[in-house]
């Protein structure tokens, strides 16, 4: 993390009005032809005591295919702390325009269970903005702590893409990395996603992006249907890898193509096994089956 | 002969239960290794959002942590619900699969109303002392809040009759079957299907046949929760519990409930009966959510695992009632139950160290016991030359009950089957043998499941 304190904020911001605040935003800029500059703001955003609330825990818990336990889901804690790291990306000195943004992957450290019933400190912060070839990337990073200790549980790295910005000083990457040709393996797993999965995976973790929300909101922000979140799809396969995975685990994910809704994904978890017959890594990887197109890969392994 | 009744001992008495205890003895042991549940809630409280498998997930996975069972493969898992979604067909092996048990651990689910618990604790036992399986987990689950809803059969039809057919015009004919009548959804009721009764007007019934009065049950009561909340207080149920969604204790309990406020409260069954009615919502189980598991195990692979053995699954026995014309009450199988097992294996009433009569109604409890004390009960209904006899009422759910606990309806039997094994472990030996301890568990239907444990 950057050398300066974190801000800490009184309340946990709400997403929705970071949204209206990020279209204001983007409306300015364009407008006024102002830009927030070529470097990442120089503090994070904390915000501390937050405590999930359990009724929302159950139905993000049914809606992702995990048992309603009293562990909180990496996933899901990873929608406890997005609002803190969207109003990272909503200040007035973060350089990239926050809507439209595309998630490319994430990876989650996952250090200990987390009960509910526990009050967190999560804490988020922007670094390693680098070139793309399509644009400008950068990492959000969040870590969660038991309020008042100074132990990471959770730590997630997202990664952002801003299509078609380059900033000065950033350079992009010479060659594209050359699309690796996928041979879809035989399924383990079949989803059925309907096209309110965007609303239902919204009202779950708070993430009211347009983009996931109906035909109409997409196709204003230039998709031809509504997507899937990422982290909904992400949470899917964590939640179908299980119980194996113990309480500590390494869990990421790359996003390929975006599945547009409704969809039937095609899913295939293969698990790596020691000697000794223990759990090391489950890699999973999703594809349209009818295309072949692949939509995300990742795993979780032991940590 | 005026005996019309269930025989406690048989015909062929001596021969029959001697061949029986011949056949036991020569099997090997089926031993608690202990057990785990989450707390109960009152229905619409802590877990009205949890389903019968995230509960019985929880329940299961506490036990794993309690004992060491991560990725074991474990013989065989038993479990069920009463009230059940026909999504959950598989309900147990979903739980398993949703687990830390290893995928290869079967499952299977099964379903004998109030006595579910309880009969998957005897099935499971009876195949580790078979030599089929060395170690199961049994248990059993209910959720009043998130209870099933199907569709009214009307509506049923005509789905059904739709998915059947095959041009417009047919699907036409079939939809205009409908009637807004057919709209309204079918919930589940406590009610007997052959009687129409509710289980509480059933046993206000039976209450007021056996003459059991307001005060005799408030007391019953009242014992259950000062039990139980002193069991809580002495730290009893630390290692059997493991906290669910907030919850750390039962939320039925009523640590502070006197018998002055039990008697403020307007009875709720049996208002039309020539009798008074004296059963209340203070000596009647409330509708609860909860899950129950049980470790057992042969002795040795407890050995093998070093894991304790608090107690032996002696025996049980079913029975069932003619209540649907009213011979007897509906929840008094037991009644004809308990003395059968008792004659099987050479005991009567004051061998027993502890009796865990399931509180579904406080009356029910106090039905069974008048009975078992009433000569001609004895005689002409259980066969024996007087009545069965009378039990030391400080030896009845001396840890609390259903009353105090609450009772979703399979959970109940594994939370009685592990407080008990832990009851008798800590009790040792009573007069040079193991302590032991009956259980009895009145079931709809007119059934009842019994079992004897011994301390190990």
């Amino acid at each position: 993390m950057t050398g300066a304190q974190p801000v800490i904020l009184g309340d946990m911001p709400s997403l929705s009005k970071l949204y209206v605040n990020a279209a204001a935003t983007a409306a300015r800029r364009r407008v006024l032809g102002t830009d927030a500059g070529i470097t990442l703001p120089p503090c994070g955003h904390e915000v501390r005591g937050v405590t999930a609330e359990v009724g929302n825990l159950t139905a993000y818990q049914h809606l992702v295919g995990e048992t309603a336990s009293d562990i909180l889901p990496a996933g899901f804690i990873h929608a406890l702390a997005f609002p803190v790291s969207m109003s990272v990306m909503n200040r007035d000195d973060f350089p990239l325009p926050l809507l439209g943004m595309v998630h490319l992957g994430n990876r989650v450290e996952q250090h200990g269970a987390i009960l509910f019933t526990e009050a967190l400190d999560i804490t988020s912060w922007a670094e390693n903005l680098g070139g793309h070839r399509a644009g400008t990337q950068v990492d959000i990073v969040a870590v969660v702590r038991r309020a008042g200790e100074s132990m990471v549980l959770w730590r997630g790295t997202s990664t952002y893409l801003a299509k078609g910005v380059f900033l000065p000083g950033i350079d992009k990457p010479s060659a594209p990395a050359a699309p690796a040709t996928f041979s879809a393996p035989d399924p383990t797993a079949l989803w059925q996603l309907g096209v309110d999965t965007g609303r239902a995976y919204a009202a779950v973790s708070g993430d009211f992006n347009p983009i996931h929300l109906s035909v109409l909101s997409a196709k204003a922000l230039g998709l031809r249907r509504s997507i899937a979140h990422g982290m909904y799809l992400a949470s899917r396969a964590l939640a179908d890898v299980g119980a194996v995975k113990g309480e500590s685990f390494r869990w990421d994910v790359a996003f390929e193509a975006p599945v547009f809704l409704p969809a039937r994904v095609a899913l295939d978890i293969s698990s790596v096994n020691s000697p000794s017959g223990a759990w090391l890594r489950s890699g999973y990887a999703a594809w349209n089956p009818r295309s072949g197109r692949r939509h995300f890969t990742g795993s979780v392994s032991a940590l | 002969m005026s005996f019309t009744g269930q025989s406690a001992t048989g015909p062929e008495e001596s021969s029959t239960s001697q061949a029986a205890k011949h056949g036991r003895d020569s099997l090997r042991k089926a031993v608690v290794v202990g057990g785990n549940r989450i707390p109960f809630a009152r229905t619409g409280g802590a877990y009205t959002k949890s389903s019968n498998q995230d509960m019985l997930t929880a329940a299961l996975d506490g036990l794993i942590a309690r004992f060491g069972l991560q990725d074991e493969r474990i013989g065989e898992v038993a479990a069920g619900a009463v009230l059940k979604h026909s999504r959950d067909f598989n309900l147990t092996r979903e739980a398993v699969l949703g687990s830390a048990l290893s995928a290869e651990t079967p499952a299977y689910d099964l379903q004998q109303a109030c006595a579910t618990g309880l009969e998957t604790v005897l099935g499971l036992a009876n195949k580790i002392k078979l030599g089929q399986i060395d170690s199961a987990i049994a248990g059993g689950v209910d959720s009043a809040s998130d209870a099933p809803i199907a569709v009214s059969e009307g509506l049923r039809e005509v789905l059904l009759d739709l998915n059947r057919a095959k041009t417009l015009p047919q699907r036409i004919q079939v939809l205009s079957r409908l009637r807004p009548k057919d709209l309204a959804p079918d919930a589940p009721n406590t009610g007997e299907p052959r009687t129409g009764l509710s289980m509480g007007e059933h046993q206000a019934l039976t209450t007021a046949q056996w003459k059991i009065t307001r005060e005799a049950q408030d007391q019953l009561a009242y014992n259950s929760h000062r039990n139980l909340a002193a069991a809580y207080d002495a730290g009893f149920f630390d290692d059997l519990l493991t906290p669910y969604r907030g919850l750390t204790r039962d939320s039925n309990l009523r640590a502070d409930t006197t018998l002055e406020k039990l008697a403020t409260l307007k009875p709720v069954f049996g208002k039309n009966l020539g009798a008074e009615a004296t059963m209340t919502a203070g000596n009647s189980t409330p509708l609860t959510d909860g899950a129950s598991t049980v470790l057992l195990a042969s002795e040795e692979w407890a050995d093998a695992h070093e894991l304790p053995k608090l107690a032996t699954v002696v025996d049980g026995e079913a029975a069932a009632v003619d209540f649907v014309h009213g011979k007897d009450g509906l929840l008094m199988a037991p009644a004809f139950a308990v003395p059968r097992l008792l004659a099987r294996n050479g005991l009567t009433l004051d061998d027993i160290d502890f009796f865990e009569i399931h509180e579904a109604f406080a009356g029910t409890v106090l039905s069974t016991l008048a009975a078992w004390e009433d000569e001609e009960f004895g005689r002409t209904r259980l066969g024996l030359d007087g009545a069965l006899g009378s039990i030391d009422r400080s030896t009845l759910n001396v840890n609390g009950s259903s009353l105090a606990a609450g009772h979703p309806f399979a959970a109940t039997g594994g939370r009685i089957v592990a407080s008990l094994a832990k009851m008798l472990h800590d009790k040792g030996r009573v007069d040079g043998r193991p302590a032991r301890g009956l259980i009895s568990i009145c079931a709809a239907g007119g059934q009842g499941v019994v079992a004897i444990l011994e301390g190990f």
